[in-house]
């Protein structure tokens, strides 16, 4: 599945004394298969941006295409079982009295048999490591396991492109590595993930490509060293691609490395270790 | 970033006047509306508060947006004055049904004084903020501070209770839409399908309301919140000679359409 957005703007309260411009001539496309990062500060217009996706907002201006065709022609149901939407602070919108229940609210409305309602809940909860946590009220949870459950119940749709919104804000560096490794198994099926974070070390450990968002406008689209190295004496690039940036200086054969594997590789062959 | 609640924050003469003021002159037009008795009474304060809209600078669209709410209400009480009253001229009789001059006359009174008392009110808190709302009603309750009726309390809850209707309405929609990313539908089946189909939001909001009321109190007491004894305001309402003006002028509106 591919998304391509073209020229898509997106003004709030248009007309009115509260109108903002949040998104202007975004153009982008989600390839099937890879994992898009999008960053940018605060009020860049990245969460405006994700919900073009599954036209849980509509573009005042430009379209929104779907395998080339405008979604705005496709069944509303069905866009949105096929792009999961993980929204910011997702655990706010759990409401069943068990996670179980919750995960499951998805994969009933779309008419599964209750066995298959069964198999999937069973299969996402087990995926995301909380399948101990089934018969628990959502509300007894910890932060991370309520991210995880929200999580899960989205992923029970079995959608074709997963989008979360800032995912691993706010939780501690154990859960965050392991929602990281659910989201490198996605894509070593072949899923497509679009990533929205603040948090640059992990954007340089799974993207693919990086989407630098400043002021509602795309001012940077590309493999992450382009993107990174291009802006890597500012604090919008990771804590790895500064330090090479700094060591390169002094030695060339650092190259561009953006993981934190691929930086320590470097660094050894700079140190002749 | 949907906006709920009425201000609507442009600069006017109106928006700089002082809250107690436009309270007062509401207050005076309240009062005055239900001792007008005459069409040509109810046209002259219809005028002026065309007038006031004009000068506020708030667009007549958002303005009719107020008025729209009540319509129905204003239909139907019309409709039963016209139709039930028994006094006056019959115009047209059709079984039990009789419509009689008199009853029309009070229909249209009773419209009217609707839509001017809705329309005032409506104009006050498109002009005034919220916080400035709730001081003004504070500061106007004061007098109740000696019959120990907790005026501040009273004042502080309801500021807070407009502060959060904003922060509620967008919590709503971004739960709507997360469920809505899931596959929920909110606007098929009858009535009481719908009606359920609101749970998935209704459940997280309200707990969502309490946890953070939680959060405000315990924020609150931890900046050295303790109630209205010997508490400052952040910025003093002056009520200037010019704010005078409003309810002077209100009464004056009200004298002449009641003695028309």
């Amino acid at each position: 599945m591919r998304i391509e957005l073209r020229e898509v703007g997106h003004v709030y309260a248009s007309g009115t004394a509260l109108e903002v411009v949040a998104l202007r001539g975004v153009s982008l496309s989600v390839e099937g298969g890879e994992v898009l990062a999008i960053v940018g500060g605060t009020g860049s217009g990245k969460s405006t941006l994700v919900q073009h996706l599954n036209l849980l907002l509509e573009p005042t201006s430009g379209k929104v295409l779907v395998d080339g065709v405008d979604a705005r022609s496709l069944d509303r149901g069905d866009l949105r079982r096929s792009v999961g939407l993980v929204f910011q602070a997702p655990e706010a919108a759990l409401f069943a009295p068990t996670v179980w229940e919750d995960v499951a609210f998805a994969p009933r409305r779309m008419g599964l048999s209750e066995g298959g309602v069964r198999e999937r809940v069973g299969g996402v909860l087990g995926r995301l490591g909380i399948g101990h946590l089934a018969q628990r009220a959502p509300h007894s949870l910890s932060g991370g396991e309520k991210r995880r459950a929200a999580i899960a119940g989205v992923l029970a749709m079995g959608p074709d492109v997963l989008v979360l919104d800032e995912p691993t804000a706010g939780l501690d560096p154990a859960t965050r590595e392991e929602l990281l490794g659910v989201i490198r198994a996605l894509r070593d099926e072949g899923g497509t993930v679009v990533l929205v974070s603040h948090d640059l070390d992990e954007v340089a450990e799974v993207a693919d490509r990086v989407c630098l968002l400043e002021n509602g406008a795309v001012t940077s689209l590309g493999k992450p060293e382009e993107v990174f190295y291009a802006v890597s004496a500012s604090p919008m690039a990771p804590a790895t691609v500064r330090t090479a940036a700094l060591l390169r200086d002094d030695h060339s054969g650092v190259g561009r490395p953006v993981s934190f594997g691929e930086t320590l590789a470097a660094l050894k062959t700079v140190l002749g270790a | 970033m949907r906006t709920l609640g009425q201000f609507y924050p442009v600069g006017s003469p109106l928006h700089d006047l002082d809250a107690r003021a436009k309270i007062l002159a509401v207050a005076v037009l309240a009062v005055g509306l239900f001792l007008v008795d005459s069409l040509i009474g109810f046209l002259v304060v219809g005028v002026a508060l065309a007038a006031c809209v004009a000068v506020s600078r708030v667009p007549t669209t958002v303005f009719s947006g107020f008025l729209r709410p009540v319509l129905p209400i204003v239909a139907a009480t019309a409709l039963f004055q016209a139709f039930f009253s028994r006094e006056g001229r019959i115009l047209v009789e059709w079984g039990f049904v009789e419509v009689r001059d008199e009853g029309l006359m009070l229909a249209a009174f009773l419209a009217s004084r609707i839509l001017l008392l809705v329309g005032a009110a409506g104009l006050l808190t498109a002009t005034t903020s919220p916080l400035a709302l709730a001081d003004g009603v504070e500061d106007l309750l004061s007098p109740l501070k000696k019959l120990r009726f907790p005026v501040h309390e009273v004042a502080m809850m309801m500021s807070i209770a407009l502060r959060f209707v904003p922060t509620l309405a967008e919590e709503a929609g971004r739960i709507t839409r997360a469920q809505a990313a899931r596959g929920a539908s909110f606007s098929e089946g009858g009535l009481w399908k719908r009606a359920r189909a609101m749970l998935p939001v209704l459940v997280p909001l309200t707990v969502g309301a309490f946890r953070r009321a939680d959060e405000l109190a315990e924020a609150m007491e931890s900046r050295g919140y303790r109630g209205g004894e010997g508490r400052t305001r952040y910025r003093e309402a002056r009520f200037g000679p010019g704010d005078w003006l409003a309810p002077v002028l209100a009464a004056v509106v009200m004298v002449v359409a009641v003695s028309l």
